[in-house]
């Protein structure tokens, strides 16, 4: 299986003219269906297509074409080369046939004119260092431009065109639909004393009507034809069926009134114009969901400066931030941002860090501290020398997990995309069946004259058979169509991943994000998670002089060792401005203790066993080293001249935030385990400091994955919160591996989620975001589908035997509007969302405790 | 793949047909006008071809290919 898995490559096409659930569908069915393609995933929010494949088998090509040949269009990404060396057409010439030949490339356009190339292509399968080195072997000069903020750019300028395309739509189909329902109106109520009469007329109302049908709605009558040729259905023949319908019956009581469909009194303009109308609203809505969606991404690509100040032979000078290059000495002025990340060489200066770490206190710098790009210098002026720059710096990393993992599909999604799929199959089966029912039986049984449409002035009393079924046979075509499904889930999963940016916490996929919902067991690790991974002393008891003394003169004789805990002892007393003198004769026991001379006296620092072997009597110390280490604490003892001194406890302590971290754990109903190699009594003692229920105690690192298997064993949904590194098999085997405080480092880890901050409330954080993106999905889906299922009974005219009444196909389209606004709004209210850890620790700095601060 | 086009476009179109013809059929003994019988015929046409086609098309592809 190792082998195989390691021939199949992956690679993220931009897929173009997607609208709805059902062309997620027929993407991923066209492109799965490929041989050599084992996965393919494609996600409407982003647009993106997510496929695993054999290159030996498919090619990028073959992919590109199955795309198009259900309608749609794999873009690729472009790059612009200045290209240097040209000296004829024919150099052009050649180069477009080098870099065409790449197996990645899709299309490559040189002008030799302007010495520039423009090629599309995959940079999944041919970087563009690829394309670079072949040109350059070529025997051509070739630059590219840094395009990140350009592809940025250009994406929110489609979004934007398509904002603003369906609002034109809307305006039009809108401002005439209205009119067109004002004309229908003119007969009835008081309205004949303020409408004039030739807007009531039919043929005027058809002149009317047409350019709505055939302009805004032209889009729906095309997207479904192009669908239809390859054999898939989508919402927009639920559409182009719908309006089509509407409009055709309007036309032909308009000019055949005779024909049987109700006559003029029963010509449906209103309908077709209202439904193209509030089919675009819908859109327009979906149009701008997304857009606000990914504002996560684009706020967090703002942060990075665009200018950069650096050294260049002792001057200062202003290049492009793109242009910095590693080593480089930056130059950094109070209140502006940093541009790559980097060691501070010189200066000191307090950074915000909140846009990356979600650190709501700036962080004091100083020189060899690092800094990290995008961060905000507040107070002083400093130099850094750029270790990480381009794609490589942690803003970088950050964005690219984060766009990875917007582009993933949830397991709730898949569920979701393959019922719509069938949803669209079954609403025309439906619509069928319910147009048979109603021409064989329900017409002769129930229909009579008094009969009318819902909320409009028509009378049906002339409708026959055929058009009387054919209105509701439209109406469960329009009602029925889940459009708001295909927005529901990816929408939350962009808001939440992008808000769990906000706090640090990275989530690497949207099925991350559901299991971390879904979490029973959190599992931590001791050593550097729950603790600071770093032994400190902890109590100081004298017997002989006082705590002062015993510290000043354990530390005198550690002064030399190198000791972990020679070094907390060494540590704490200059932490407590004790002077340190040199000691003489020192000498150190392996896994005993030391000994030395300072000034008259012999000092002996050590264990136990080592004071036994020097026979000294620890009698008055015996009851509080017991204590000392039943806290799982490492008693040392002092000696001084042979009578027992004192005791100096060291223990690795814990974080300040763990205790609680866990007690909001177990306040969400999560069981909290705790893994170490330690023995059982500290990790107990730990343990009972923290509150945990479950020790995992002297577990070897290599056996802790097998100590995740056993829980996952008992059926639990396991996470576990270690080091991103050294627990990495772990967190492989956990369902959520949670890579605590990597910094910088996000690239590295191995953990479905990632902390950048070393602080274990984002565990809890992390998980209330995921339960809080998981429940908005769920809403979603029942604004989505369970409106319009509940309305479907109406649209099939469950009513009618008894009111006499039916639902319109406009009044369906405004139902159908509705639960797109729904979803829409619903998304939009995790904006504002903030984890409730977050929010007691933070109160006063809601909506943004922490995190991305928004971007005027 | 145009063979498979043409099999699939037969083979919807003809089941389709066959529906509508049912439908006219089934209206027979009933009191219709002929614009009730010709033009739920052709309503009856299209959301068969509708429902027919993606189901049609993706399993000849499989069965041809």
């Amino acid at each position: 299986m190792a082998g195989s898995t390691e021939q199949f490559k992956k690679i993220t096409l931009q897929v173009a003219g997607m609208t709805c659930a059902s062309c997620v569908a027929h993407n991923e069915e066209a492109l799965g269906s490929l041989p050599g393609v084992r996965k393919a995933v494609v996600n409407l929010a982003t647009g993106k297509a997510n496929v695993e494949y054999d290159p030996a088998k498919v090619t990028l090509a073959d992919m590109r074409k199955a795309v198009a040949d259900v309608g749609y269009e794999a873009v690729l990404d472009k790059v612009q080369l200045r290209i240097g060396g040209m000296s004829c057409q024919s150099c052009a010439s050649n180069i477009e046939s080098a870099v065409g030949a790449l197996p990645g490339v899709g299309k490559v356009v040189v002008n030799f004119a302007a010495g520039s190339a423009g090629v599309e292509y995959a940079p999944e399968i041919t970087s563009l260092s690829e394309i670079r080195k072949i040109v350059h072997e070529l025997g051509y000069e070739v630059v590219e431009k840094v395009e990140g903020q350009e592809a940025l750019d250009r994406e929110r300028e489609a979004r934007q065109k398509e904002i603003r395309r369906q609002l034109i739509y809307l305006i039009i189909s809108g401002t005439l639909g209205t009119l067109v329902m004002i004309g229908m109106l003119q007969p009835y109520w008081i309205f004949p004393a303020f409408i004039p009469a030739w807007l009531n007329n039919k043929v005027v109302l058809f002149f009317l009507t047409t350019p709505v049908v055939f302009g805004p709605g032209r889009q729906f009558f095309v997207n479904s034809w192009n669908g239809l040729r390859h054999g898939v259905t989508d919402m927009n023949l639920l559409y182009a069926t719908g309006i089509g319908a509407a409009y055709g019956i309007a036309v032909i009581n308009t000019f055949w009134p005779d024909a049987g469909f109700g006559g003029r009194e029963a010509t449906f303009y209103e309908a077709a114009a209202l439904l193209t109308a509030f089919i675009i609203l819908g859109r327009y809505l979906e149009a701008v969901t997304r857009g606000r969606t990914s504002e996560a991404i684009r706020r967090l690509m703002k942060l990075q400066p665009k200018r950069a100040r650096v050294m260049r032979d002792n001057v200062e000078v202003e290049i492009s931030a793109e242009d910095v290059q590693i080593d480089d000495i930056v130059v950094v002025r109070p209140g502006e941002s940093l541009p790559v990340d980097g060691l501070v060489v010189e200066g000191y200066s307090s950074i915000d860090q909140s846009m990356i770490t979600g650190e709501s206190i700036p962080v004091e710098k100083k020189t060899g501290d690092e800094v990290i790009g995008g961060t905000i210098n507040k107070t002083g002026a400093f130099k850094f020398r750029a270790i990480r720059v381009g794609k490589d710096t942690a803003l970088a990393q950050i964005i690219k997990i984060v766009e990875e993992a917007q582009t993933t599909k949830a397991p709730i999604q898949k569920i979701a995309d393959k019922v719509a799929g069938r949803f669209i199959l079954g609403v025309h089966l439906l619509s069928l069946l319910t147009f048979l029912f109603w021409f064989f039986i329900g017409y002769s049984l129930w229909f009579t004259s008094e009969s009318r449409l819902m909320l409009t002035p028509y009378s049906l009393s002339l409708v026959g058979a055929f058009g009387f079924a054919l209105l509701i046979s439209v109406t469960v075509l329009v009602i029925s169509c889940p459009c708001a499904v295909g927005l529901a889930t990816p929408s939350a999963i962009m808001a939440g991943t992008g808000k769990g940016a906000e706090y640090g916490i990275l989530f690497k996929g949207a099925d991350a994000m559901e299991t971390t919902s879904k979490l029973k067991v959190v599992i931590f690790d001791k050593t550097g998670t729950l603790t600071k991974g770093e032994p400190s002393v902890t109590d100081v008891i004298a017997v002989k002089g006082n705590e002062k003394e015993v510290l000043h003169l354990a530390a005198v004789v550690e002064k030399n060792s190198e000791h972990p805990l020679a070094s907390a002892i060494v540590k704490e007393a200059r932490d407590r401005n004790i002077d340190l003198e040199d000691a003489e004769d020192f000498n150190a026991i392996p896994g005993q203790g030391v000994s030395a001379r300072y000034g008259q006296s012999t000092i002996l620092l050590g264990n136990r066993r080592f004071m036994a072997e020097q026979n000294i009597s620890l009698e008055k110390l015996a009851a509080d080293a017991e204590r000392l280490e039943h806290e799982g604490k490492t008693a040392m003892f002092l000696a001084v001249d042979g009578v027992a001194a004192g005791i100096v406890a060291v223990a690795d302590t814990l974080k300040p935030t763990s205790a609680l971290a866990v007690q909001e754990l177990h306040r969400m109903g999560i069981e909290v385990a705790m893994i170490t190699g330690d023995n059982r009594r500290t990790a107990d003692a730990i343990a009972r400091q923290v509150g945990i229920d479950r020790v995992l105690s002297e577990v070897l690192p290599q056996d802790k994955a097998n100590e995740v298997k056993k829980l996952q064993q008992e059926g639990m949904i396991v996470a576990m919160v270690g080091d991103g590194i050294n627990d990495a098999p772990a967190l492989a085997q956990a369902d959520v591996g949670i890579a605590i405080g990597s910094g910088t480092d996000v690239a590295k880890e191995t953990g479905n989620v990632i902390l950048v901050k070393d602080d274990l409330l984002d565990v809890v954080a992390g998980i209330q975001v995921a339960k809080a993106t998981i429940r908005k999905i769920k809403e979603n889906l029942v604004w989505a589908f369970g409106y319009n299922t509940l309305a479907i009974p109406f649209g099939m005219g469950v009513l009618y035997p008894f009111v006499a009444q039916m639902v319109s196909p406009e009044l369906a389209a405004l139902l159908m509007a509705t639960s797109s606004l729904s979803v829409t709004l619903n998304t939009l209210r995790m904006k504002g969302y903030v984890p409730p850890v977050r929010l007691q620790q933070f109160p006063t700095q809601v909506p943004h405790a922490a995190g991305l601060q928004p971007t005027s | 793949m145009k063979n498979t086009g043409l099999i699939s476009a037969i083979i919807y179109t003809g089941i389709s047909l066959l529906i509508s013809g049912l439908f006219v059929i089934a209206t027979l003994p009933g009191q219709y006008t002929s614009v009730d019988r010709i033009g739920g015929a052709v309503w009856v046409f299209i959301l068969s071809m509708i429902i027919l086609m993606p189901v049609i098309i993706p399993a000849v592809n499989r069965k041809l290919q």
